[in-house]
């Protein structure tokens, strides 16, 4: 079940990464100025891509897309995400309900079929 | 999308553009699939996202007052023959309702506040502006499984409502599966734009409540119901567990609340060890004694010297 493709520590250069992320290498540059995507810089000062970091750029698009956020508040929605994110997951290790989705409409449920 | 656009973002057919927008927002942010993660909110997404794309630009909205869901199949030629028309003979086939028609391009794109006219990265959702493909978002939704489905675990094929059409797909479920665990459905989740990937599905695996066992992360428990005497003189009894039955050895002297571990016969653990069963006693007494039994408890009561209520 777990897939092990974003779990390699490959590591992708700036215009590799850009070329997966089907942006100009400039916006990922202004992206890392920004403090939204956080390389590896090697000594001769390049920069270094972790693969899961294609999940962020995909974020930011959506939120970008989707609502307009400004990249100066881009930071802020997507911290604030990912600790909504490790707070659901320790919910979850307790079995507590959680009533985020709910608030909106009833959680989508999967159900099997005989 | 067949719903009304109005219907959609929950506003009056003669509601002004603020109210247009702030409805549009509110929804907007509330769907937004990096926000909610039911399957069934990016639908909603995109359905007020392109209402509002309709709605928000006066001359879109005009054309979609006046010919409704079609609109987009008659004004393109309609309206070109009708420009053709004004700059001829200065007149319109439109009468008073036509204007001269403004492109939408810069001005009515996602409302007034908060854009940036460099935005590199517009039109996520087909509407606005052309940009790279985009990945879906991963999305999120509950399965219930039985008590006895988590343990046994397996290839089960699953649907999916709440998400417009409902989806169906098989899905691994691994045995001894618990509580708030949450599996991966690769590529089922959130649509990505322009061809790119879509996001994952996670479901989220709620274990249904069950008469008899008592789940706890992967220790099971259970009730066991004795007689006096088994309890007294201890007994092997066997006792139903969602792999099938056990035998449990009761030891002399158990009282009710006594809890029975059976090692690793709890949900089964893919990763390790597998939980415990406790078996819990509770001590029944026949509801109606026969002439036999009561004459045996009374000698009993006669001659033993057991008081539960005072320290043993």
């Amino acid at each position: 079940m777990t897939s092990y493709s974003l779990m390699r520590t490959s590591r992708l250069s700036l215009d590799s990464f850009a070329a997966r992320a089907g942006m100009h290498p400039e916006l990922v540059r202004r992206f890392v100025a920004l403090g939204l995507l956080e390389p590896f810089r090697d000594t001769s000062g390049r920069l270094w891509f972790a693969a899961p970091q294609l999940r962020a750029v995909a974020r930011i698009q959506r939120l970008r897309a989707g609502l307009s956020v400004n990249y100066a508040a881009l930071g802020l929605v997507m911290d604030l995400l990912d600790r909504i994110e490790v707070l659901e997951a320790a919910l979850r290790a307790t079995g507590s309900h959680m009533p985020s989705n709910a608030v909106h409409s009833p959680p989508s449920v999967a159900r099997f079929e005989e | 999308m067949a719903r009304d656009y109005y219907d959609a973002l929950g506003v009056s057919r003669t509601a002004s553009t603020e109210e247009l927008q702030r409805a549009y927002r509110k929804l907007a942010r509330q769907y937004h699939p990096d926000v909610n993660r039911d399957p069934g909110a990016e639908e909603r997404f995109k359905e007020v996202s392109e209402a509002y794309s309709v709605l928000s630009d006066p001359d879109t909205r005009r054309r979609y007052d006046r010919f409704g869901p079609d609109f987009r199949q008659i004004p393109e030629g309609y309206e070109a023959s009708a420009d053709t028309a004004r700059a001829g003979r200065a007149g319109s086939p439109f009468g008073s309702g036509s204007r001269v028609r403004v492109d939408s391009d810069s001005g009515g794109r996602f409302g007034a506040g908060g854009i940036d006219i460099d935005d590199l990265l517009s039109g996520l959702f087909g509407s606005r502006g052309a940009a790279g493909p985009i990945p879906g978002a991963d999305q999120e939704a509950e399965l219930e499984l039985s008590v006895e489905e988590a343990y046994r675990g397996g290839r089960r094929r699953i649907t999916l409502s709440g998400a417009g059409e409902p989806v169906s797909f098989e899905v691994t479920i691994p045995a001894g599966v618990t509580d708030g665990q949450r599996i991966r459905v690769s590529g089922a989740g959130g649509q990505g734009s322009g061809g790119s990937t879509a996001g994952d599905l996670y479901l989220v695996v709620r274990i249904a409540p069950h008469p008899r066992y008592r789940v706890n992360g992967r220790d099971i428990s259970v009730d066991l119901l004795l007689a006096p005497w088994e309890g007294a003189l201890g007994a092997t009894v066997s006792v139903v567990t969602p792999g099938g039955e056990a035998k449990v050895r009761v030891p002399a002297g158990t009282s009710t609340g006594r809890r029975l571990r059976l090692r690793g016969e709890g949900m089964p653990n893919p990763r390790g060890t597998p939980g415990d069963l406790y078996a819990e006693v509770k001590i029944m007494v026949p509801r109606k004694l026969t002439a036999r039994e009561r004459e045996l408890f009374e000698s009993l009561r006669r001659d033993s010297t057991f008081d539960p209520r005072k320290g043993t």
